[in-house]
């Protein structure tokens, strides 16, 4: 064969030496999430939660001044872990999580599928757990901006507008409890999300699976706890699930008499069967059949 | 130095179809085509080269390390695929600009890096245009811009003229010639002769998973002893030309027709023909119109060898 000569010039420049390749596959799965049509809409909506209970740290220490307003509701303005279950545990703030993760995460591997973008990553130097660091990190970062971020700002201005340490003195654990129920909130949202995208090429699919998954468990318990008054039905339920882990999390009275291992169990099971479907379904060649 | 890609006795197996099958070759620099039907293990070959697919035996290397799992490696190949492999939401710049980062280059460099392969494929002025706007030869270039960004010593093309207008089809032949000129080591595939042909004269044949012939097309044609080479001879006395040759022992057979003026011989000796055969006209004085060698492309050395 003819060698021809070597005319190019290496590049004299150094390449990152600590390297996060995970950074670049997060940066475009957060950007691509902002340009979807609604998705600016409803992280606003899911903020709501947070400036409702913003609004309650506040008026938790000027409570004189809106006695009038509250008539007796001043008892779910004490500022103590059953406050923190309310705004974690919230239905609403749940249901906003599943919409944002519907939004944001369906689509990130399924996505890479449909447009065989995968041999593109894995052809360069990135290994599969940068991959789905990256991932992680896209839906992590929507996770805990509604959960870790809120539940930080409350201590903080709790102690802003009550001027002492008093929250933390009491509640010593409060902090890490936060950060604690987020991260595991972000982890077990984001994997499952990840999970359920690698199971189709539409992210429409993967979007219907993931709410007919959430919402049909939460049917389900209804259903059985309606017919049996059993309280361990409501291990069928992701959504009741999360919610007794946040208790447990937050050293508040759980909602349902079940030890909140249980659930944690079940969360932690249905992690772990995620991760090994990702394990299974990202893979840098398709494979020919 | 540049880098070798080097496979020997490698196999990979999906389930029970078999993708390739003992196939040793050695591929330097310079372009060298992969050719073969669809189906033959081309795709398959070219991703155990870029690392995707671990051979299931085998040994695969790329400067004398294994590709498997080498990330460091991977900084050294460019790698373009046969489908379009790319968000449609993004514009082409932010689309090398993401791929480089994984390099590990700073955003300015990746930036400035996008910018010189887009150049170099001609796509500067679309840039910032959302990819979901490119046309086949504009999505094209910049798979092959995305490849090239990082500036590759190994660059690996999988069918990169597929769907191309002629336009199109020219610019990237001109650009991946230009890249083997820089002394780099380009692997292209193709089913499609006449773009290998317009490629290179370096090919790898691959046929239902095993290699048929490496080597340039001359070399590998005179490998194949069943096939006698065939040389058509316009003349303005054809059949006084072959009495004249068909005593030698270089030929093997000699017909006329379908023209008028056309006789073809057939030599398994075609040093030794195309030494007597100008030597005869000279001597006898005959005139000759044109001396061609119908099977002397790839499509006749393609079909001897896939027994058509």
């Amino acid at each position: 064969m003819p060698i021809a000569e070597q005319g190019y010039v290496h590049w004299e420049g150094r390449l990152d030496a600590r390297r996060r390749p995970w950074r670049p596959i997060a940066r475009l799965g957060i950007r691509l999430a902002f340009r979807r049509k609604y998705f600016k809409f409803v992280l606003g909506m899911a903020f709501l939660p947070a400036l409702i209970f913003a609004a309650g740290v506040y008026i938790s220490e000027r409570i004189g001044d809106f006695r009038e307003m509250l008539r007796g509701a001043d008892r779910f303005l004490k500022i103590d872990p059953d406050f923190f279950k309310a705004f974690f545990a919230s239905d609403y703030l749940l249901f906003w999580m599943l919409i944002i993760m519907v939004l944001a995460g369906a689509g990130l591997i399924s996505d890479d599928l449909r447009h065989n973008a995968l041999q593109l990553y894995f052809a360069r130097p990135l290994r599969k757990k940068d991959y789905l660091q990256g991932k992680i990190f896209t839906l992590a970062f929507f996770l805990l901006l509604l959960t870790l971020v809120p539940g930080f700002l409350f201590i903080l201005l709790k102690i802003i507008f009550s001027g002492s340490f008093a929250v933390l003195a009491e509640f010593p654990w409060l902090p890490a409890s936060v950060a604690g129920w987020s991260l595991f909130a972000a982890a077990f949202f984001s994997l499952c999300t990840l999970a359920v995208s690698s199971l189709s090429r539409n992210r429409r699919y993967a979007s219907i699976l993931l709410i007919a998954a959430y919402f049909l468990s939460d049917i389900f318990f209804g259903i059985f706890f309606g017919i049996f008054r059993d309280p361990h039905f409501a291990l069928l339920s992701v959504k009741t699930n999360l919610q007794q882990v946040a208790a447990a999390f937050l050293g508040a009275r759980p909602l349902f008499d079940v030890p909140w291992a249980y659930s944690a169990a079940v969360l932690a099971a249905l992690a772990g069967l995620a991760g090994f479907v990702l394990a299974r379904r990202v893979r840098g060649a398709e494979v020919i059949r | 130095m540049s880098l070798v890609l080097k496979a020997e006795k490698i196999g990979k197996w999906y389930g029970n179809v078999l993708g390739l099958s003992d196939v040793t070759i050695e591929i330097g620099p310079g372009i060298t085509g992969l050719l073969g039907p669809n189906g033959a293990g081309k795709s398959t070959l070219l991703k155990l080269l870029t690392g995707q697919l671990r051979p299931s035996i085998g040994r695969l290397t790329v400067d004398g390390r294994p590709v498997w799992n080498n990330t460091a490696l991977f900084r050294r190949i460019g790698f373009c695929p046969e489908q379009d492999a790319f968000y449609d939401e993004v514009t082409g710049d932010e689309f090398l600009t993401g791929l480089l980062r994984l390099h590990g280059y700073a955003e300015a460099e990746a930036r400035r890096r996008a910018g010189r392969a887009l150049e170099i494929v001609e796509l500067a002025g679309g840039g910032d245009r959302l990819i979901r706007g490119y046309s086949r030869g504009m999505r094209q270039r910049i798979k092959i811009a995305q490849a090239i960004a990082h500036e590759p010593e190994v660059l690996i093309l999988d069918e990169p003229l597929s769907g191309l207008d002629p336009l199109s089809k020219r610019k990237i032949i001109r650009l991946i010639k230009d890249y083997r000129s820089e002394g780099r080591t380009v692997v292209v595939s193709s089913h499609v002769l006449p773009e290998i042909e317009a490629l290179t004269r370096s090919i790898v044949l691959i046929h239902q998973g095993k290699i048929l012939a490496q080597g340039d097309i001359p070399y590998i044609r005179e490998l194949i002893d069943a096939h006698p080479h065939v040389v058509a001879v316009r003349s303005a006395d054809p059949r006084r030309l072959g009495s004249l040759l068909v005593a030698d022992r270089a030929v093997q057979s000699v017909s006329y027709g379908p023209e008028e003026n056309l006789v073809t011989f057939e030599t398994r000796q075609r040093d030794r023909f195309f030494d007597l055969l100008p030597r005869v006209v000279a001597e006898s004085g005959l005139d000759l119109e044109e001396i061609t060698s119908p099977d002397d492309n790839l499509q006749a050395v393609f079909d001897y060898l896939v027994g058509k």
